[in-house]
């Protein structure tokens, strides 16, 4: 065993090992920054093509990997996360190479390797990631097999095709017993430890929005969610996906005040109309969630703030499923306390001079009852003045000034900011809700897509005896960019500007929603849902366990019968003539490997004279077929009828020999 | 460690044997092939567990297939290698008679059952006896040789024939034993340096050819390689080609190996002693004879069957306890 392991490596080993571990890394480095990937690809390179001859010595693997470690380190600012873990084994696995001398640097390569796919799926659950993910697994059985054979110097190596080929088949052997354990084996409803989060947060809704930063979040055509309603949808006009409601604000960005997060939920006074609809929620990483409308009430593991907004109790960082119920408010929270009024017209001092002004002015024209009016007021003045558009300048530091009374463009951040600080500025208690807005209906399927682009701002002011009231200035400037149809993607461009596209796409995210369903968005729960149909709802865990042993040892046999298949001999007629010759060997008399069919027919008859017409007539039959060449269809299908069909006589005693 | 390793293979040997060797062609049992994970499928095993249950945990989905489907493929592996083995059959087995210490060549003929030739059965390993040797299998049918280490004259057992594999994977070891009944003859180890044969006796007097000596027996045709010094210049001139003298060299009558002639001499030595003897007077070109106690006289003869019949008589005398017993 350890003279096998240190073996040196050939050629074709090193290659398959390295082609393993490149097909491994090849899977995470999308998820990683470009120029850290493109950094990864080199070091690969480079390590590979200096120890082609000999391993590079011991002191440079050591600086590089200590190197590499502060660079992945320095590149997140000192943070660890799960980004972090995977740059480090992206780093690592490109400088395993300069190790890669014997047959067990191999194998822990490629052991080593196979942790790369299984982070890129804690990074990202999509369909580019599954395929490379699948295609590194599959390289490096591949390429285990291929050390294998080189410990047991088993000869000739069969080409890469014919390998890839006998991986695949394993593979499909093992596919059956692997899927039982996938959807049967028990489940855990809540995690032993947390999932670590990333040092570098991926673009999203967040508890913070500074105007002008969410340009790539409104370029990302991604799905955020997919929701289908019970019922009739609400109008797209309606489709307002509350997140994270924003309080605070210092000037420069607007964060969502946590310590009003426990206060009591407010009561509201709900309306006729009520949607019942279930949300897929891709994961985020963000424990934040978005709700259409106001919320009945919190879903098992979330929470309801005390503004309404839903807050998951762990990071979302898988693909996870909401039902909910919403309905449009009579009044919300009619009653505000002295504290959050006072905290909802707060307004740092020395920002923004010209648009306090201007909301000082409107509440000296409008009187002190005027609230509604100065709503009104702001709603005209945007629509009559304003326009859309996502390329802004950087904002200065009198953000709302400049684009009130300069720019007069901007996009949802600058219409909702601008807003509210001239509401607040005004003695209108105001905030800024960031969620999504509209949402594109599937035809295949009948749900709706909600997009990172659809990521919108909007403000929500108190009014006397209404409570908060939703009110929208980007709606009111631009409603095509806000409420996403078929026809306003038509013709914005994009998917649907080529004809033909769009329903692609449709399927494709059909596809891909129930892929989310079956295989991404799987859990405890699901698992227990599984069981209902089955009529084993009520026997919980033990009913789990006791149908997953059942599909499991089914799972096996036939995992045995097929491997058993794989080696038996093909041709009909043959494999019905030994299986002739193993009914007789139960008897002593099996066939000889040597011996010619006639001679051991002859044999037999000796022996057993109630067999021996029809014994000797198929010995014959089996010759002519077998020598004389007559390869009739018909023929040797008749031929292996009557071989399956022929027992030994049950009474025929062997006869004493003479 | 190495103490308790050896205790519990011997004891594992034990509870795995057969009652007695099998008389050929002895099959691998289906149900006595044993699998269990090699080092690496140790490693690989805690490599899928350390996936699954992060797996499990963050509940992330294509990381728990991805584990569970290479758990599949790696129990797929391990019924492959079961496979491999299943059902062969060691059909021949055998090996020429080596003096003791040389290596036997111990060929292991086997055979894949009928209807299941068609199996990939490649880098099969054979132990037998501390020797190994790798074996593939060509249309359901193949042979290893094995270099059998020897100490002791008389019949050797191979013993237990261990196939093993670690195929297609590497994750698993699978193997099986079987205990063909079919012992090594070995002969004794010849002496090293010793007395020169002993002269002849008795009255078969005879002669041989030789190169040199004293009376020309016959001329012949010139061979390539014969010394010019032989050729006879005169003759060759009278027949116009070359002839060459060649001479009768008298010969003493047969040799006579005797047992009881070598009486200071314990047991082992007079039989390393004779079985030089017979390997000299083989080289001579000389008929022998061989004497053992409780034995009718082998001989006289020559030749390779002649050798065989003195070197197996000399091989089955009894083993003494000590070396220095009186036979």
């Amino acid at each position: 065993m350890a003279m096998s392991e240190a073996l040196a490596l050939d050629r074709r080993s090193r290659v398959w090992a390295l082609a393993a571990a490149g097909a491994c890394l090849l899977a995470l480095l999308p998820q990683l920054p470009p120029a850290f990937a493109a950094g990864c690809i080199g070091l690969a390179v480079l390590t590979t093509l200096a120890s082609r001859r000999r391993p590079l010595p011991g002191w440079v693997r050591a600086a590089l990997a200590l190197a590499l470690v502060g660079m992945v380190l320095s590149m997140s600012g000192f943070r660890l996360g799960r980004d972090t873990a995977c740059a480090l084994l992206a780093a690592m696995l490109a400088l395993k190479p300069a190790e890669l001398r014997s047959l067990r640097d191999a194998r822990s390569l490629v052991g080593f390797a196979l942790f790369a796919p299984f982070s890129t799926f804690l990074l990202d659950q999509g369909p580019l990631s599954m395929a490379l993910g699948l295609v590194g697994a599959t390289v490096a059985l591949a390429a285990l097999a291929q050390l294998s054979d080189v410990e047991a110097q088993a000869g000739a190596a069969p080409t890469p095709r014919a390998r890839l080929a006998g991986v695949g088949r394993l593979v499909l052997l093992g596919l059956p017993l692997a899927l039982a354990a996938f959807w049967l084996f028990p489940r855990l409803g809540t995690p032993l430890w947390g999932v670590p989060e990333r040092a570098i947060a991926r673009p999203g809704l967040s508890d913070e929005m500074s105007p002008g930063e969410w340009l790539d979040l409104m370029n990302d055509d991604r799905p955020a969610l997919r929701v289908s309603f019970r019922g009739p949808p609400p109008a797209p006009s309606q489709m307002y996906w509350r997140g994270p409601v924003l309080m605070d604000y210092d000037g420069r960005s607007w964060t969502r005040a946590r310590d009003l997060a426990l206060l009591p939920v407010p009561a509201t006074t709900p309306t006729d109309a009520r949607w019942d609809y279930e949300m897929v929620v891709e994961p985020s990483d963000r424990s934040s969630l978005v709700a259409l409308e106001l919320p009945g009430a919190a879903p098992a593991g979330a929470r309801l703030d005390h503004d309404y907004s839903l807050h998951a109790r762990a990071p979302l960082t898988s693909i996870s499923r909401w039902r909910l119920q919403a309905s449009p408010p009579a009044a919300f929270e009619a009653q505000l306390p002295p504290f959050l009024r006072e905290r909802a017209l707060r307004l740092p001092a020395g920002y923004n001079p010209r648009t306090v002004a201007l909301g000082r002015q409107w509440r000296r024209e409008a009187g002190p009852r005027g609230d509604a009016a100065i709503v009104e007021r702001a709603m005209a003045m945007v629509r009559a003045e304003f326009g859309y558009t996502l390329s802004t300048p950087l904002p200065g530091r009198h953000s709302a000034d400049e684009f009130l009374f300069e720019w007069k463009q901007g996009f949802c951040e600058h219409f909702s900011s601008a807003f509210v600080i001239l509401m607040r500025a005004a003695g209108i208690p105001a905030r800024v809700v960031t969620g999504y807005a509209g949402g594109y209906r599937n035809p295949f399927g009948d749900y709706w897509i909600v997009r990172n682009q659809d990521a919108h701002a909007w403000a929500e002011v108190w009014l006397e005896g209404r409570g908060w009231v939703r009110a929208d200035p980007t709606a009111a400037v631009a409603p095509e960019r806000i409420y996403d149809t078929i026809d306003d993607r038509a013709n914005a461009g994009g998917f649907g500007a080529l004809p033909g596209v769009a329903p692609l796409f449709d399927v494709g995210d059909w596809l891909r929603r129930g892929w989310n369903d079956l295989v991404l968005g799987f859990d405890a729960s699901r698992q227990m849902a599984l069981l209902r149909p089955l009529g084993l709802g009520g026997t919980g865990m033990r009913g789990l366990v006791a149908l997953f042993a059942a599909c499991a040892v089914l799972a096996l046999a036939w995992m045995l019968w097929l491997a058993a298949r794989a080696g038996r001999e093909r041709d009909p007629v043959l494999a019905a003539w030994h299986r002739l010759g193993a009914r007789y060997a139960r008897l002593g008399l099996g066939r000889a490997p040597h011996e010619p069919a006639r001679q051991w027919a002859r044999r037999v008859a000796e022996a057993r004279p109630a067999d021996a017409a029809a014994l000797l007539a198929l010995s014959v039959r089996f010759e002519n077929w077998r020598y004389a060449r007559s390869r009739d269809a018909a023929d040797a299908q008749a031929l292996v009828r009557d071989l399956r069909r022929h027992r030994p006589a049950r009474n025929a005693r062997p006869e004493s020999m003479p | 460690m190495r103490a308790l390793r050896r205790r519990l293979d011997a004891r594992f040997d034990a509870w795995s044997r057969r009652r007695s060797p099998a008389s050929l062609p002895v099959r691998f049992d289906r149900h006595r092939i044993y699998v269990l994970p090699t080092r690496f499928g140790l490693f690989f095993g805690a490599l899928l567990l350390t996936m699954g249950v992060g797996a499990l945990n963050y509940n992330n989905n294509p990381a728990l297939l991805l584990c569970l489907l290479l758990g599949g493929a790696g129990l797929a592996s391990l019924l492959q290698a079961q496979l491999q083995l299943a059902d062969l059959e060691v059909h021949a087995i055998g090996a020429e008679p080596v003096p003791a210490g040389t290596p036997a060549q111990l060929r292991v003929h086997v055979r894949a059952p009928p209807g299941r030739v068609r199996r990939v059965r490649r880098g099969l390993r054979v132990q037998c006896a501390g020797a190994s040797a790798t074996l593939s299998l060509e249309a359901g049918t193949g042979e290893a040789g094995l270099a059998l280490p020897t100490t002791v004259r008389g019949w050797l057992q191979p013993g237990r024939v261990r196939l093993s594999t670690t195929r297609p994977l590497g994750l698993a070891r699978a193997w099986g034993y079987a205990w063909p009944d079919m012992p090594v003859l070995v002969y004794p180890a010849p002496e090293a340096d010793g007395p020169p044969l002993p002269a002849g006796q008795g009255e078969h007097q005879h002669s041989r050819i030789a190169p040199q000596g004293d009376d020309v027996h016959h001329l012949r045709e010139w061979r390539r390689g014969d010394s010019r010094r032989a050729v006879a210049w005169k003759a060759s001139a009278r027949r116009d080609a070359l002839l060459v003298r060649e001479f009768e060299q008298p010969v003493a009558a047969d040799v006579v190996l005797d047992w009881h002639g070598l009486h200071p001499l314990g047991a082992e030595d007079r039989i390393r002693r004779l079985a030089r003897w017979v390997d000299e007077a083989e080289r001579a070109s000389r008929r022998y004879r061989l004497c053992l106690p409780g034995k009718a006289t082998i001989g006289p003869g020559q030749g390779a069957t002649h050798r065989h019949a003195c070197l197996r008589a000399l091989a089955l005398l009894p083993r003494q306890e000590r070396g220095h017993g009186h036979v």
